[in-house]
């Protein structure tokens, strides 16, 4: 380009215009020294919350999960999350998570660490305390039904097929006919 | 790179807030103890731990009673006041992707954009005193290819990340009136409306202050000297900007 008096003139103005704008006409810094999950391992594992089964990449470095997001590549959710999906994150990272099992007595206002054989024990006593105490063997017509109305229970959206199995097999050998799943609450 | 923007559609919007959820999981920004205020709008506002919030608004007109949810940021302006304002060149326009992002290092936390921006957006850490603190439109993953954090987890396509001409493209194919594609040299955040933007609490007519530009030349000029006298007369003036 041939520079004349005049085009240099607008050259400079403008160029004076902008730089009074304040517009930084240097090469713009980076916002962060690269990007937080550049070389870390990536590994796709399913959203535990919800029977939707939203796909998730995990980023992980160093042993440790540093980020988490929708898996583009899933035809379920095809890289986004719902709000609880999105924050799996601290499901790995989160001081106020409970990692020990934890006990109430009757009456109490505080929580006490347990051990997981207090734990297990305790609800195997009540468990066998509550159906030893309700077990039905014959209903009003005088048939056999050996069954427990006084224990419930509630599974989760996060367990699969063979989990599924195998605590109905328990419940059942139980007695118990309540039997529910969270997603059909 | 052409200039790129996000398109929020109210419309499609469901309420679910995974961008808040999304944000503060890629920014590591910590939780923050909110009060239940009446209405599902949590946290009350924005502030340094929360880049991006959804506004509930109840809207009543002749037809019954509407619930909208408007996704709420920087609006990354065309000409940004922000980055007029700032004395140390802190707030940056990106030269490739339109967006306005800003640098830690460099700001003295004087406050002056919080003055010059006409959409109320800068924000400040240590409890509102220390540093610039804003959405930044992910910029870190803009630049290595990614879409932002808000976008990509959008369950709906409420929000949706692209280049800009071609989002608007879209959302007039679709009839829907945009707001923020001239405002302020077009915004890089334009919405998909179907009423009128006051009813989504959207500023109308933004504008910048004349006495912006002044400002900035003014605290400008200061900054080269940078002496601690100086450096306190600075954040006198950026106070004085505000009044």
């Amino acid at each position: 380009m041939e520079l004349t008096r005049r085009s240099f003139l607008k050259v400079s103005t403008g160029a004076f215009l902008l730089s009074s704008l304040g517009l930084n006409l240097e090469p713009a810094k980076a916002y962060a020294t690269g990007l937080r999950t550049k070389g870390a391992k990536e590994i796709t594992t399913i959203c535990p919350y919800c029977s939707v089964g939203c796909s998730i990449i995990v980023s992980v470095r160093d042993g440790k999960v540093i980020n988490t997001e929708g898996d583009p590549d899933s035809p379920i959710n095809e890289g986004a999350l719902c709000p609880k999906g999105a924050s799996i994150y601290q499901m790995a990272n989160n001081p106020y998570r409970v990692t020990e099992p934890m006990y109430r007595a009757p009456g109490e206002n505080q929580w006490k660490k347990i051990t997981w054989e207090e734990a297990l024990n305790k609800i195997a006593r009540l468990v066998k305390k509550t159906r030893d105490k309700y077990f039905i063997t014959k209903n009003e017509k005088g048939q056999i039904v050996n069954r427990v109305d006084a224990i419930a229970h509630v599974g989760s959206a996060a367990l699969d097929v063979e989990e599924c199995y195998i605590l109905q097999k328990l419940m059942r050998s139980w007695g118990l006919v309540y039997i529910e799943h969270q997603a059909r609450i | 790179m052409a200039r790129k923007g996000l398109l929020i559609t109210p419309d499609l919007c469901i309420g679910c807030r995974a961008c808040q959820v999304a944000c503060k999981e890629w920014n590591q920004l910590p939780a923050s103890k909110t009060k239940n205020n009446g209405t599902h709008e949590n946290p009350p506002d924005l502030d340094a731990n929360n880049f991006n919030r959804l506004k509930f608004i109840e809207y009543a007109d002749q037809k019954g009673i509407k619930w909208l949810f408007v996704s709420h940021r920087c609006m990354h302006c065309g000409e940004p006041a922000c980055v007029q304002i700032c004395p140390v060149g802190a707030l940056i326009k990106d030269k490739d992707t339109g967006i306005v992002y800003y640098d830690k290092n460099k700001c003295i936390a004087c406050h002056a954009c919080k003055s010059a921006c006409p959409f109320d957006i800068p924000r400040y850490d240590q409890g509102g005193k220390g540093k610039i603190a804003k959405c930044h439109l992910c910029i870190d993953r803009v630049r290595a290819g990614l879409i932002p954090a808000c976008a990509k987890t959008c369950p709906t396509g409420a929000i949706k990340y692209g280049d800009r001409d071609a989002l608007i493209k879209e959302a007039k194919a679709k009839k829907y009136k945009l707001y923020g594609e001239t405002e302020l040299g077009g915004l890089g955040v334009v919405f998909a409306l179907t009423e009128s933007p006051k009813v989504y609490k959207l500023a109308e007519n933004p504008r910048i202050s004349e006495s912006v530009a002044f400002w900035g030349s003014v605290l400008r000029t200061l900054v080269g000297r940078g002496d601690s006298a100086t450096s306190s007369f600075i954040k006198y003036l950026a106070k004085k900007s505000n009044e």
